[in-house]
């Protein structure tokens, strides 16, 4: 008994599969790098009220201030990272950066992804008029670059962290409706959906079973590459003021408070360099993570690419 | 004294050429030592199926293996039209633009993929003329310059310039309707300017034989060119490739994978079998004598009204660990313990007729 | 061939106009998420009618079903009545018009160089596939792509301006503002270097020039990378296929198979990205121009945007949307023109 499973094991096609998916990724170093850093900064969002304790009784997504002296302060024992603008602590905002980063990324993405199927699926499986309307609709939205479009919704719900969200779900969704639209449009031209209506599968049992484990990879491929992008796009978002209040634990926000840091001070151009560098440092290698290790798996995924 | 390398009758001669492709998944042995010759003036088939390295051959007698493939071992003597004799694969690249396209020509198996959607096809031909027939082109432009001599608009510099690449391109103009008309195509000033995806695929065709034809090579290495047609056209294109071979005297290697094409254009046949080439004959000698388990099973396997369909048993073999000694020994109905342990090699069994087998040919 | 070119544009025109129109919803859609009192700014031309909310709401029907309003309001469009822009004191499109030059000129250097720059580099990349420098482009083009743009302008800024003291923000020094605005010099365009090459000013040119390094580069090292990567994919697919395969049977050189043939080819699908880029730069980078300072239409977007300001950030964001359609029409033209597969479809 145990001799045939482990035959099986190793000759399951999706056992194959993961080894070779593995393989691949283990020959290439940018794809390492880029797990590593999503791995990297995974931690330090989990971690963050044991990395960088909370004061008590306070929104731990506002960065304690030790003092309120605008001129901010190079990094010390005390303050690994410095201070920055009004005494703010710099390593506290970008621990927990980290997690507003994900908080933002991961909640647009995943919405808009829902959205995107929903609206997608309904408009490649019923075609006709709904869908000529529903793809205009995106046509529009994706129109517009992402900031701008943010931007105006923004003004009309208010400053915010919920209003940038908001607003980047509305902007986002549009790009994963249309993908699922035409996963949906492929499968609903073969013949199977057919066979499975004349057995009496209901539409959505269809949609489920059928379409979706197609357009999965697509999918987790977007996501890992857009998580980066909206996390870019918030952050610019809360450097402009619409976003984060001030104090508050966003990269964005914070590189924002360097803005009038940057000249230095007379005699040291580069005094108050932790202000920006460190933040930015951070910003950067989360969203290069994340497109590395979507360029990953889409090399993995992407069927054309595989077979070289 | 040592024997020439090519007999005074032979155009080609393929000796051990080994092809391997280093892909993701492991080192595809594509062609294995495989031997084949030509003679002048001769039209030799290959036929083979999908994966059994013809096609990668054909490229490799023009040293265009296709990435990720390396030539890992071979010789292929050439005889050019000069009289020398080349080793393609040891020729540098400066050499072998001089060969492709002039000595050795390829035409394709679909048409509308070799040619370049964005140029003329006229532009496509001229490329091949200006390449490789410059210098003939430039001599007529001189005869027709003397013509004009007297015209005001030489004697400026600036416009001379101008002048004589429109005469230049008249020129070749010109050259390339005579090409069109011998392709027996219509209209064929229309045609010289429309794009690739305006004409139908027999047309294209014919297009893509011009080019290939246009410098009169030696040899003309054809890749199932009527494959992908309709039928009607396929009957077409190859009495038009019979009569271009009448009047161009070229060799002609034609690769296909349908034995009655062979039958009807074909001096010789070689068979090749996963990399190998198993047996070569004459024509008439294969239909009436295959002697190779493959050759046999795969003229049993053409459909006769009448009788039962008959398939070779098995699939082609996956070349990265293809089979131990002869590579067909897995599907063969009359393997011997020999066959899973040695690779036969070909042997001459009668006049002309090699065969790769342990079966035969055992002196 | 002339006349399906003729019947291809017109075709491409007349979709202009659903597609516009489409815009102008979506905009006004937004603008319904305010209440009819903060929507009054968009229908005035002069702050003074505020003064009287319920006239100007009574005028425009601002209470009324969407459709209606939406006619009121798109006739006001058409007559050029943006609204009224607190945050900037002046109609919302004096201000389009009169920051425009500055985004125009910036788009002007940054759109070509980014698009030339990311062509010949993918190109560069795909010939030279698995070499080392195709690995150096790309690591490149995804360090460029990942990095914030707020942050690479915060960070020149700080080496070159802080440091080295050149490269200031804004679009001119001080003292040649003052030759602008007061001097012997004509503003023509709007386009300081333009200006000033007209104006036979060297001293404003290079004063001009030198404060758009900055801006400019940070917007290239951006934006190559994503014209790096496509044009790169393109050609990779395009060597790959029989016809290059046909064109070196034919003995034609490297340089002309890649050039002539691989390269024309693989452009096809660059070129939408590069109308994209540069109908992006041209809508206002907008935080490009904040950080240096350069007071295009993205730099007065991002102010209205904090002060709130309706009109201003609607206006600015319709004129976004219509550059786009435009640039999506020209795209589409230009394709018409190179690929004759569709201009004869």
């Amino acid at each position: 008994m145990a001799k045939v499973k482990g035959k099986f094991w190793r000759e399951s096609p999706r056992i194959r599969e993961l080894a070779f998916i593995l393989n691949r990724i283990r020959r290439s170093p940018p794809s390492i790098a880029g797990i590593a850093i999503v791995l990297f900064f995974t931690f330090i969002a989990i971690f963050a009220p044991v990395l960088a304790v909370p004061q008590p009784n306070r929104d731990p997504y506002i960065m304690p201030r030790y003092g309120f002296s605008p001129i901010p302060r190079p990094p010390s024992p005390e303050f690994p990272f410095g201070t920055t603008e009004g005494q703010y602590d710099l390593y506290y905002g970008i621990i927990w950066g980290a997690r507003t980063a994900y908080r933002i990324g991961v909640l647009v993405v995943a919405v808009s992804m829902i959205i995107g199927i929903v609206i997608g699926s309904i408009a490649g499986y019923y075609k006709g008029v709904v869908d000529e309307v529903l793809m205009r609709i995106t046509d529009i939205i994706l129109a517009f670059p992402a900031l701008i479009l943010a931007m105006a919704f923004v003004v009309a719900f208010g400053r915010g962290l919920n209003s940038i969200t908001f607003a980047l779900i509305l902007v986002w969704w549009p790009s994963y409706a249309r993908l699922v639209r035409g996963e949906v449009l492929k499968v609903t031209a073969e013949d199977f959906v057919e066979a499975a209506k004349a057995v009496g599968c209901s539409d959505f049992r269809i949609m489920v079973r059928h379409v979706l484990p197609n357009t999965i990879f697509p999918l987790i491929i977007m996501a890992s590459l857009d998580i980066g992008s909206v996390v870019l796009t918030a952050a610019a978002l809360s450097f402009l003021g619409l976003g984060a209040p001030t104090g508050y634990a966003d990269w964005g926000q914070i590189i924002s408070l360097s803005r009038n840091w940057i000249t230095g001070a007379p005699g040291n151009p580069f005094a108050y360099w932790h202000t920006y560098i460190i933040p930015g440092v951070f910003l950067f290698l989360f969203v290069m993570g994340w497109n590395l290790l979507g360029d990953a798996l889409r090399d993995v995924f992407d069927p054309m690419i595989r077979r070289r | 004294m040592q024997p020439p390398i090519l007999k005074e009758d032979e155009q080609l001669k393929i000796e051990d050429l080994l092809v391997r492709f280093y892909t993701y998944e492991g080192i595809v042995k594509a062609v294995e030592k495989a031997k084949l010759n030509l003679r002048l003036g001769e039209t030799l088939g290959i036929v083979g199926e999908t994966g059994s390295g013809k096609s990668v051959t054909a490229l490799t007698i023009m040293a265009l293996t296709p990435t990720p493939g390396r030539v890992e071992g071979g010789n292929i003597y050439f005889r050019l039209t000069s009289g020398e004799i080349v080793d393609v694969l040891k020729l540098k690249e400066v050499e072998l633009l001089k060969i492709r396209g002039k000595e050795i020509s390829m035409i394709f198996q679909e048409p509308n993929a070799a040619l370049d959607p964005l140029y003329t096809v006229g532009d496509q031909i001229a490329e091949a003329i200006l390449t490789h027939r410059l210098p003939e082109m430039l001599e007529r432009v001189n005869r027709l310059k003397k013509k004009e001599a007297g015209s005001f608009l030489m004697r400026l510099p600036i416009f001379r310039g101008f002048f004589e690449k429109k005469l230049l391109n008249q020129v070749v103009r010109e050259e390339i309707v005579q090409l069109l008309r011998l392709m027996e195509i219509p209209d064929p000033e229309r045609v010289l300017d429309s794009y690739p995806h305006e004409l139908s695929g027999g047309m294209q065709q014919r297009i893509v034989i011009a080019i290939a034809l246009a410098c009169s090579p030696a040899l003309l290495l054809a890749d199932e060119p009527t494959t992908n047609l309709d039928v009607t056209v396929q009957a077409q294109i190859l009495d038009l490739i019979m009569r271009l071979k009448q009047r161009f005297g070229m060799s002609i290697i034609y690769i296909t994978h349908d034995m009655g094409v062979i039958a009807e254009i074909c001096d010789r046949v070689a068979v090749m079998y996963a990399g190998n080439v198993v047996e070569v004959a004459p024509v008439k000698e294969i239909f009436k004598n295959p002697l190779h388990p493959y050759t046999r099973a795969l003229l049993e396997s053409i459909p006769k009204p009448g009788s039962a369909f008959k398939s070779i048993p098995g699939t082609v073999p996956n070349l990265i660990n293809p089979p131990s000694g002869c590579r067909f020994h897995p599907r063969c109905a009359c393997v011997m313990k020999k066959c899973s342990v040695e690779v036969p090699q070909l042997k001459e069994v009668s006049k002309e007729h090699y065969v790769a087998c342990f079966l035969h040919g055992d002196v | 061939m002339v006349n399906d070119i003729k019947a291809y544009v017109a075709r491409r025109l007349l979709l202009l106009i659903p597609t516009l129109l489409g815009v102008t919803i979506l905009i006004f859609a937004v603008a319904q998420l305010f209440d009819p009192i903060q929507r009054a700014s968009l229908y005035i031309r002069d702050p003074k009618q505020l003064r009287d909310i319920d006239e100007v709401i009574e005028k425009y029907g601002l209470n009324q079903p969407f459709y209606l309003q939406y006619f009121s309001w798109f006739s006001q469009v058409l007559q050029g009545n943006f609204g009224w822009s607190q945050s900037l004191h002046m109609q919302v499109l004096d201000a389009i018009v009169t920051r425009f030059p500055a985004t125009l000129e910036l788009a002007l250097y940054a759109a070509p160089i980014t698009i030339f720059l990311g062509i010949r580099l993918g190109k560069l990349s795909a010939v030279k596939k698995d070499t080392l420098i195709d690995h150096i482009t790309r690591a490149f083009a995804i360090i460029g792509w990942s990095l914030p743009a707020f942050w690479l302008g915060i960070v020149l800024l700080a080496f070159f301006y802080g440091g080295l003291g050149i490269f200031a923000p804004g679009r001119l020094s001080p003292w040649a503002d003052v030759l602008i605005t007061t001097g012997e010099f004509r503003v023509y365009t709007g386009l300081y270097t333009i200006d000033a090459i007209l104006n036979l000013n060297g001293a404003v040119f290079l004063d001009a020039l030198s404060h758009l390094i900055l801006p400019v580069t940070t917007l290239t090292i951006i934006n190559v990378a994503l014209i790096m990567r496509i044009m790169r994919s393109s050609m990779l697919e395009q060597l790959g296929k029989t016809y290059i395969i046909a064109a070196r049977a034919r003995g034609l050189d490297d340089k002309k198979v890649i050039d002539k043939h691989a390269a024309k080819n693989a452009l096809i699908p660059v070129i939408t990205l590069s109308g994209l880029l540069t109908a992006g730069m041209l809508s206002g980078m907008v935080i490009t121009e904040t950080i240096f300072e350069f007071k295009g239409i993205g730099y007065f977007a991002a102010h209205a945007a904090t002060q709130l300001d309706i009109p201003a950030v609607l206006g600015f964001a319709l004129l976004t949307g219509i550059i786009f359609v435009i640039a999506n029409l020209m795209v589409d033209l230009l394709y018409a023109y190179i690929d004759p597969r569709i201009r004869l479809a």
